[in-house]
């Protein structure tokens, strides 16, 4: 209770204040990243590392300036493998979990083939989905959305029989149908799981879309990855990571926002 | 004094020409959970007539099945054997049709919902907007006036409660079956919600059941109060409590009320 109320009402009461707190919190993160970054100029100065080995800080900065618009061009097509592999990984995933929670039968089918489907390693299937749909955007979204699509589905079955013995009482004595059940309570009772396994979802389908990349590709921030490794580029290199961790990052944040919003009420019951 | 505060009442049914004031008749139910040898006999022949209109509060050791007795009147728990009578049909045919109202141990409000969409569930599921009280009213009746966007983690046990009575008075239920509603909480906010109880009871003329573990509060409620006895559950007294209608807490110093807790005790002993 204290920490919705402080959340939603610490900006508005202590305007400036309250921004400069904000800021005060994050200083010493602040600190310790530029410090890192310092550190790492002065190992690669004082070493005198070549440059291919590891590059300095410096040298980075100068590759986003000279190759920016190789990485931009590269960028856009991972982007948008990650963001259809997010969509389609977890919309499925959804479905799946409503299915199985109307379903027993359904559920005892399928969901162990989930569970032995998860257990083989997403990199071992890349090179057979490249096999099979070739070398376009298909199996890159097909990777991305299979990485976000287990956790989804049992966080999702988890969250949907989430709802309290006493709460389906309640509902029983009040004559809800299993469709009013479902609407007012499983799915409302289901979005803190849902969310969490989203936050795990939009860092992993950039790391599925990069992986799809590595294997026969020419486009994308995962063949940029492999082309500036056998180039000896490593402030390229070191960029192209660079990005592709900043990208998985704003999805991150999207995705707390949006979790933020839609999730007023407390959720420490869930893990 | 003493012989008439302990005026008692038959146990068995009531005769006819009263049938037609009776809210619930329970005539001979057993309810038996499980089979063969791992069944549990939760009651066993329990006969009881509750005039409408009255407030009986039930009291009995842990197990004895109070809350069985009142699930199986609110059609959460099936009978066994014999019969059970909501308003003159079967629980089944009183839920549909919304003549009781259930309130639980813990208030069982949907957390994300403000306390005011919380009083208004009932009337969003199981069909059942018809005739009923306006939320907000209900909201300023249990003394929550100026808290209706409140959510429930930001509302304190007693609220909550409060928030859980409102919403089983909006569907303008005949009878309210009410399961240890007060169990969790301190006794000042007991004392507090026992007189609101009754001044609800009073303004409304709702028929209640009261199931409580406390012998005090069985007494200062209850026009009268049923005592159950354990192994296996059954009727052990129907005690007629002869205090003036008008209750107050400082009743509960007097000899005449002390008397009462006195026998109960004395029964509850022997069960
Ligand atoms: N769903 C169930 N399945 C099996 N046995 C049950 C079930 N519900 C209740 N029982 C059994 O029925 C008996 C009566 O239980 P009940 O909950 O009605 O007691 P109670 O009087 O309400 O107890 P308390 O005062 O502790 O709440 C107990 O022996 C209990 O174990
Ligand atoms: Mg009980």
């Amino acid at each position: 209770m204290a920490d919705i109320a402080h959340r939603s009402a610490a900006p508005v009461q202590h305007g400036l204040f309250g921004l400069t707190d904000r800021f005060r919190d994050k200083l010493p993160a602040a600190f310790a990243v530029v410090g890192l970054i310092a550190a790492w100029q002065f190992v690669v100065w004082a070493f005198s590392v070549p440059t291919y080995m590891a590059p300095g800080p410096l040298d980075v900065l100068r590759s986003f300036r000279d190759d920016g618009w190789t990485l931009l061009s590269n960028f856009w097509p991972t982007l948008f493998e990650a963001m259809l592999g997010f969509v389609f990984g977890n919309l499925i995933a959804i479905l799946l979990a409503v299915w199985f929670v109307h379903n027993r039968t359904a559920e005892r089918a399928f969901y162990p083939i989930a569970v032995f489907m998860h257990t083989i390693p997403i990199i071992a299937v890349a090179p057979i989905l490249v096999l099979i749909f070739g070398s376009g955007y298909l199996p890159k979204v097909i990777i991305a959305a299979l990485i976000c699509f287990f956790p989804t589905l049992v966080n999702m079955v988890r969250g949907l029989k989430a709802v309290t013995p006493a709460t389906l009482d309640l509902m029983r004595v009040l004559s809800a149908s299993k469709s009013e059940i479902f609407w007012k309570v499983r799915i409302q009772s289901s979005l803190p799981f849902l969310f969490a396994a989203l936050k795990i979802a939009s860092t992993t389908c950039v790391i599925g879309a990069i992986v799809a990349e590595w294997i026969g590709s020419n486009f994308g921030l995962g063949a940029l990855i492999i082309e500036a490794t056998y180039n000896f580029r490593s402030p390229l290199l070191y960029a192209t990571v660079f990005v592709a961790a900043l990208l998985a990052v704003v999805l991150f944040s999207i995705v707390s926002v949006a979790e933020a919003r839609l999730i007023k009420w407390k959720a420490s019951d869930v893990h | 004094m003493n012989a008439r505060a302990l005026a008692r009442s038959p146990v068995m049914p009531a005769a006819a020409d009263v049938e037609a004031n009776v809210a619930v008749s329970v005539r001979n139910v057993d309810v038996v959970f499980g089979e063969g040898e791992s069944a549990v006999t939760a009651l066993s022949g329990v006969s009881v007539d509750i005039a409408a209109g009255s407030l009986v509060t039930m009291l009995g050791p842990s197990g004895c099945g109070k809350s069985t007795l009142l699930r199986a009147i609110a059609d959460l728990v099936p009978v066994s054997a014999g019969e059970i009578t909501v308003l003159g049909r079967s629980p089944e045919e009183a839920r549909r049709e919304r003549n009781f109202s259930f309130v639980f141990q813990d208030a069982t409000l949907l957390p994300w919902r403000s306390a005011l969409d919380n009083v208004r569930l009932p009337l969003e599921v199981g069909g059942g907007g018809a005739a009923h009280a306006e939320p907000r009213e209900l909201l300023e009746l249990v003394g929550l006036k100026g808290r209706e966007k409140a959510l429930p983690a930001e509302l304190s046990g007693g609220m909550r409660q409060r928030v859980a009575i409102a919403r089983a008075l909006v569907s303008r239920p005949k009878i309210l079956l009410m399961d240890e509603p007060f169990g969790a909480l301190d006794e000042i906010t007991r004392d507090k919600l026992n007189e609101e109880l009754l001044r609800i009871w009073r303004e409304t003329g709702t028929t209640i059941m009261f199931v409580t573990h406390s012998i005090p509060e069985a007494a200062f409620l209850g026009q009268q109060v049923l005592v159950l006895a354990s192994h296996p559950g059954r009727v052990k007294e129907l005690v007629t409590v002869d205090l003036p209608a008008q209750r107050r807490l400082a009743m509960r110093d007097t000899l005449d009320f002390v008397q009462i807790t006195a026998h109960l005790r004395r029964l509850l002993e022997e069960c």
